[in-house]
């Protein structure tokens, strides 16, 4: 990756263009069971440890970014910055832009793989009173407070597409990626299951 | 049925994809032979009771995992990660 | 009376049909909202029922007795049952789009406005003209079906199919889509109980109260089970209000959930269950975003089954006629519904648990006319009671027959001295005993297992984690099931960690048990049915014993015995029974059929919940999506993306005309295409290249950074099993495409070769299929175009950046990007990747920066034309069947490395030079179109299995030669340039001349690529 520096006349188009509409959708009596807040323009990057690896790296993630490893099923991510579990030996590393993530590949040169994966996903925080009821119609995992908490995530699938989740409160709030192609398929079943309690699709949580 | 992986814990099991028996090693290197090849590609016993196998968590970390199995009631006593057991087994392999 | 009120308020219609007064409705009493009348219609009648009712139960307040004709003999059905077991009285409910055929009128709850057709009959439910059937009953006996129809075969089409279906139907679907939405959900809970009658509420409320998470799950809409059907007390109240007690305490309970109206359907292994929640089946239509019904996925750590028991019928002639019921349904109607299924009602028992029905009839208002009872001991306290209404009693005797044409007037009673007699009644009620259900505990291939005392089948060896209670284990007394159920539900949250307590035991009043059930009766008059709904006879049962169809599952099979919608929920043991003293077994020998999910049946729809139409599948978009659509882009599936297929401009109006357009520009100026599709993976690590060297059947170790190299991968049976291309981005850093169609496969086995195959190298692998947009972009303009996309500096010239180069490059001003010197089209290509976000930027910016050159977007329709005119082996080819050596890749495979694939591929089969092997074909008459798909057969060979020598992979029209090209797979193609052969095509009546030709049609010196 490049360092910050871009003047590029390009614009990025969000995952979600064209996808989701901001408003009030389905139900539209009472409060919003549902609260979606849209992701854009974050940075994600794939950092996979070298065999061996994983205590040194550890040690320089703490050391130069002030992040924890978490363990399998973990996520320490605090504000919009951390490292959410993937697989054996992978996180997802998460920051605000994605030029924040840009010194992280040289700083872990040796340690670890590092990818740039901050166009693949589209990502949306859900929460509201039927957050977890309404998620509950795509995911297979368990989401009760006695099985998931926050500062756990999961790799798994939402209405077949493949997803990552992790909770980021108690309230509850969720963080929820799918890649990108899939955004309008999965949005299609995403107003499908929280229409009936009612949500409000807010603007962009990155900038 | 629920497969509690290694690494995610129980998940459904429309999470992973069947490959199927665990114990055979693939006969490596330029040296193996072709009937070796043969036996390790094609012959498969079929159990009737405990059974490793090898199972994939694509729709989860996308670790493969050995699973032992009973074929006869599906109790699954055993799930590790593939990696670890062929370290090890190469390692004994080694020794 | 409550019936007058209501006369009153429909005072105003203008025609009261007879049919609205309601006059089996008792006067008080029951479970029903008598404040709340709600007008239904029953085969075009209007008539009045009350909220609470079922449709069978307004059906019978109302009179209305006949209610359906039977599958086979089309004999006068009417209702049986209270519940979920029915199989006589099922009909259409609703009407157009949302008709649905085979509902239970006994389970469907009455809603305003509810409109039910009976089903198979014609013209009419009294005049059904097929009932002629039943006067041709011989014919129609078990295995008709193979003894009548077997010839003269060509009659089976034509004729007799036919006419089975229009006599042997039961409901018609609905001809149009369903308007209607179905939802899924899953849930888990530390502790399910199925089933919310006295058992499931004792164990919801014992688990619920530790503070377990519980899910409660029963089908009908209150909660209560047959507390709600008899009169009994708990602690000294109504059952129904004890139910209503426990339900409020267990909807105070936070981690409770109560699914009602929820039918558990299957169970599945380590404590996985499915069942479906009819949310706005009792609405006339579901209120908005509500979904029809929801099917649940639940997983539980532990279940408790207390599902409770169905009613044996007795077995003698004429037991189907309308007025025919299980004595339990008779109290359900008396007690939960307030109606009076007859008012001269007889009963007929093998058993105490019959009795219970005198003092029900009695105090509803209706007249109890005899008691017979198989048994010849009768208790003197049960014969006094009845007599104090009234009633005679026969003890020692059976019921032999039925009298009445629509509906019951007569039964024919045998006493104990063998002598007949007829009794007038319009109801008969007969109690043969309970059967546990044990399907829900055998969905996972358990056998239940013989229980003399009371004699019926319940649950064996259960799945670890179940524990099955009350009636559905055997224990059928009240007070068994408050006990068992409540040290279920506590033993269950007990060994999940909870504190569970169980509390005193509750007091109820006393009952009588014993039960001598009568298999059949001895002299039947008339046809004895066994399954109601299949129209299955003891005499049935009779043949196939004479015929040798002994075995259970023969006897099912052979009979259709239990085979109906309702999965001979009322008729399984009593086949059983028959065969068993036919063949001189005890019943537990003759062993039993395997029960299978689902329990009552599921709707289509509410498995495929959200997706169905276009949503059956995730549709994956391309990054330039966006741009395809405001062009007017023509889209194809491919796997689960949406390709553009190809761009129509102003003035095409044919596919054909457009694509040859695209190729040409391509092939003359310069075009662009979206391959996002194609797989992407990143590898990395110390041993990146030892594992991409394992894997590729072609050699690596000379690859040098910067470079890109085409890869083939090989199954380890040495068939191909995908190609792609491999970039070194340095020493350590590869990047992998593989087709669009085998992308995940390849990902899962390349992690399968690191983590199983070689676990010791030093490998980082992630997909990067959706971080990166790839444009190829191709033509004699490609490099010119691309100049003004990729930020100066960067020389992209064919001396600093040759054919199959690869580099990191920035785009629009210092983003990222990468770029390879790759053609899949034969022309001077790039593929442009860029990242996803800023593909949408890129397409438009090289489209731009192409406009001077004539630039054309090409879709998935010309590149397959330009990869066929090129000869590059695609999906057609690749298939799984072919090797290396049959595609035209032999000579890139490595020597002196192993590799997945590499001793396989050599054996005599696949080395066989006689094998079809990759060439190119064109018409000898260049107006002849080609057709992949085609036979090779030799000219003047007449075609046949031995002649056939290979078959056309892929074809297309190609603009740059003016005539249609072919691929394909031939013997010994090569050494058979110049050679003619047919191209046999029967299915499309094609039969060509072809010239064997080299499948490389367009440029074979590649001077275009290169320069």
């Amino acid at each position: 990756m490049s360092e910050g520096m871009t003047t590029s006349a390009w614009r990025p188009r969000s995952a979600w263009a064209g996808v989701a509409r901001a408003g009030r959708h389905g139900r539209l009596q009472g409060e919003a069971g549902v609260r979606l807040t849209l992701g854009d323009g974050m940075g994600l990057a794939t950092l996979i440890a070298a065999d061996g690896q994983e205590t040194a790296l550890r040690q320089i993630l703490t050391d130069r970014f002030g992040w924890s490893l978490p363990e399998p099923g973990g996520a320490n991510v605090v504000g919009e910055r951390g490292l959410v579990w993937s697989a054996p030996g992978q996180w997802l590393a998460i920051a605000e832009t994605r030029h924040a993530l840009d010194g992280l590949a040289e700083a872990v040169r040796g340690l670890a793989a590092v990818t740039d994966q901050s166009d693949a996903r589209a990502l949306v925080r859900v929460s509201g009173p039927c957050a977890r009821m309404a998620l509950s119609k795509g995911l297979t995992i368990d989401l009760h407070p006695s099985a998931f908490r926050t500062g756990q995530s999961a790799v798994t699938s939402i209405a077949h597409i493949g997803a990552q989740i992790w909770q980021r409160n108690e309230a509850p709030a969720y963080d929820l990626t799918v890649a990108r192609s899939f955004a309008d398929s999965f949005w299609s079943w995403l107003d499908h299951a929280a229409a009936e309690f009612g949500y409000e699709v807010v603007g962009t949580s990155g900038h | 049925m629920r497969i509690r992986c290694s690494h995610c814990g129980e998940r459904d099991n429309g999470e992973f994809s069947y490959l199927g028996d665990a114990t055979l090693a693939r006969p490596d290197g330029m040296e193996a032979d072709a009937a070796a090849m043969y036996d390790y590609v094609y012959l498969r016993d079929n159990l009737a009771g405990e059974h490793r196998e090898l199972w994939y968590h694509g729709a989860g970390c996308r670790a493969w995992l050995v699973v032992t199995r009973d074929t006869r009631t599906h109790t699954i006593s055993d799930v590790s990660p593939a990696r670890d057991v062929a370290r090890t087994r190469r390692t004994g392999e080694a020794a | 009376m409550t019936t007058i009120t209501l006369r009153r308020s429909e005072a105003g219609t203008a025609a009261v049909s007879p049919g609205r007064n309601q006059a089996f409705r008792t006067a008080t009493g029951g479970l029903i909202n008598r404040q709340r009348p709600l007008d239904f219609s029953f085969d075009g009648v209007r008539h009045l029922g009350f909220e609470g009712d079922t449709l069978a139960s307004a059906l019978l307040a109302n009179g209305v007795r006949l209610v359906g004709r039977s599958f086979k003999y089309h004999r006068p059905r009417g209702i049986l049952s209270a519940g979920s077991e029915e199989p006589n009285a099922i009909v259409e409910l609703r009407t157009g789009a949302r008709r649905e055929p085979n509902t239970r009128a006994t389970v469907a709850e009455l809603y305003d406005g509810l409109e039910a057709q009976s089903q198979n009959r014609w013209p009419s439910l009294k005049y059904d003209a097929l009932a002629v059937n039943a006067f041709a009953a011989p014919v129609f006996a078990a295995g008709f079906y193979y003894k009548t129809f077997m010839w003269p075969a060509a009659f089976w089409e034509k004729f007799y199919e036919p006419m089975i279906r229009r006599a042997a139907g039961l409901g018609r679907a609905a001809n149009a889509p369903d308007p209607d939405t179905y939802d899924k959900a899953h849930a888990f809970c530390d502790v399910l109980v199925i089933g919310g009658g006295p058992a499931g509420l004792s164990a919801a409320l014992a688990a619920g109260r530790s503070g377990a998470r519980v899910i409660l799950v029963d089908e009908d809409h209150q909660l209560g089970g047959r507390l709600l059907s008899e009169r009994r007390e708990i602690d000294f109240r109504s059952g129904a209000d004890w139910a209503q007690e426990a339900v409020a305490e267990l909807e105070s309970m936070s981690e409770v959930r109560i699914l009602s109206r929820t039918t558990l359907f299957g169970v599945y292994d380590h404590g996985a269950y499915g069942a479906v929640e009819r949310v706005s089946d009792h609405l006339a239509v579901p209120s908005a975003h509500a979904p029809r019904q929801r099917l649940w996925r639940i997983t539980a750590k532990h279940a408790v089954l207390a599902a409770g028991a169905i009613e044996r019928p007795h077995i003698f002639g004429g037991n189907d006629r309308p007025g025919v019921m299980l004595a339990g349904a008779v109290r359900a109607y008396l007690n939960r519904f307030g109606v009076l299924p007859g008012r001269r009602v007889a009963i007929f028992t093998s058993g105490d648990d019959g009795w219970r029905t005198v003092a029900d009839v009695a105090a509803a208002g209706g007249q109890v006319v005899a008691v017979i009872d198989s048994r010849s001991s009768v208790s003197p306290n049960l014969r006094r009671e009845a007599e104090a209404v009234g009633a005679r009693v026969i003890a020692g005797g059976y019921v032999s027959g039925t009298k009445g044409h629509l509906a019951l007037k007569a039964i024919d009673v045998v006493d104990t001295y063998g002598s007949s007699e007829t009794i007038a009644c319009d109801c008969l009620a007969m109690a043969n005993g309970w059967n546990p259900i044990v399907h829900l505990d055998s969905h996972l291939s358990r056998r239940p297992v013989w229980n003399e005392v009371i004699q019926a089948f319940v649950p064996g060896a259960l799945p670890s984690g179940m524990a099955a209670v009350g009636a559905s284990a055997g224990r059928l007394t009240l007070a068994e099931c408050l006990k068992t159920g409540a040290q279920a539900g506590a033993e269950a949250a007990l060994a999940l960690g909870f504190a569970a307590a169980a509390r005193d035991t509750l007091k109820t009043d006393p009952e009588g048990i014993a039960h001598t059930p009568l298999w059949r009766v001895a002299k039947p008059k008339g046809k004895a049915f066994v399954d109601f709904q299949n129209d299955v006879a003891a005499s049935d049962v009779e043949l196939a014993h004479r015929e040798g169809f002994r075995a259970i599952e023969h006897l099912k099979r052979y009979t259709t015995l239990g085979m109906a919608t309702d999965q001979g929920k009322t008729s399984n043991l009593a086949g059983l029974s028959i065969m068993a003293e036919l063949t001189g077994q005890a019943i537990p020998s003759v062993g039993t059929t395997v029960f299978r999910p689902p329990f009552t049946p599921v709707a289509i729809g509410a498995f495929a919940g959200h997706h169905r139409g276009k949503e059956f599948r995730a549709t994956r978009h391309v990054p330039s999506h966006a741009w395809c659509e405001e062009q007017g882009a023509v889209f194809v599936e491919t796997g689960l993306w949406l390709r553009p297929a190809y761009f129509p401009v102003a003035g095409e109006n044919d596919w054909m005309q457009t694509v040859n357009r695209e190729v040409n520009t391509v092939r003359s100026k310069v075009g662009v295409c979206d391959v996002t599709t194609l797989g992407k993976i990143d590898i990395q690590g110390r041993d990146a290249l030892a594992l991409i060297e394992r894997a590729c059947a072609n050699p690596f170790g000379t690859l040098a950074v910067g470079k890109a190299r085409y890869a083939v991968l090989l199954r380890e049976d040495g068939f191909v099993m995908d190609d792609g291309t491999i970039a070194r981005m340095s020493d350590t850093h590869f990047v992998m495409t593989a087709s669009t169609a085998n992308a995940a496969k390849v990902m899962q086995h390349l992690e399968f070769c690191h983590q199983w195959l070689w676990p010791d190298l030093d490998v980082q692998m992630v997909s990067i299929s959706e971080q990166w947009a790839q444009y190829a972009v191709a033509g004699p303009h490609a490099r010119d175009t691309l100049r003004d996309v990729i930020d100066p500096g960067f020389d992209i010239g064919n001396e600093a950046f040759p054919f199959l180069a690869c580099a990191d490059v920035t785009v629009g001003g210092g983003i990222p990007a990468r770029l390879f010197r790759i053609s899949f089209s034969g022309e001077l290509a790039y593929e442009l990747a860029v990242p996803a976000a800023y593909g949408d930027a890129a397409w438009r910016a090289i489209m731009q920066a192409g406009s001077q050159y004539g630039i054309t977007a090409y879709g998935s329709e010309a590149l397959s034309v330009m990869r066929i005119e090129k000869g590059h082996a695609a999906g057609a080819e690749i298939n799984g069947q072919t090797t290396a050596r049959d595609i035209g890749l032999g000579g890139m495979l490595a020597k002196k490395k192993d590799y997945v694939g590499r001793l396989l591929k050599e054996r005599p089969a696949l080395t066989d030079p006689d094998r079809p092997i990759l060439v190119g074909f064109h018409p000898v008459d260049p107006a002849q179109r080609l057709r992949a798909g085609a036979r090779f057969l030799a000219v003047g060979a007449s075609p046949s299995l031995e002649a056939d020598e290979g078959y056309m992979t892929s074809v297309a029209y190609s603009p740059s030669l003016g005539h249609w090209i072919g691929i394909g797979l031939i013997r010994r193609g090569p050494k058979r340039h110049g050679e003619r052969v047919r191209a046999y095509d029967p299915v499309r009546s094609a039969d060509i001349e072809v010239e064997i030709c080299s499948p490389v049609f367009v440029d074979p010196k590649e001077e275009k690529l290169r320069v």
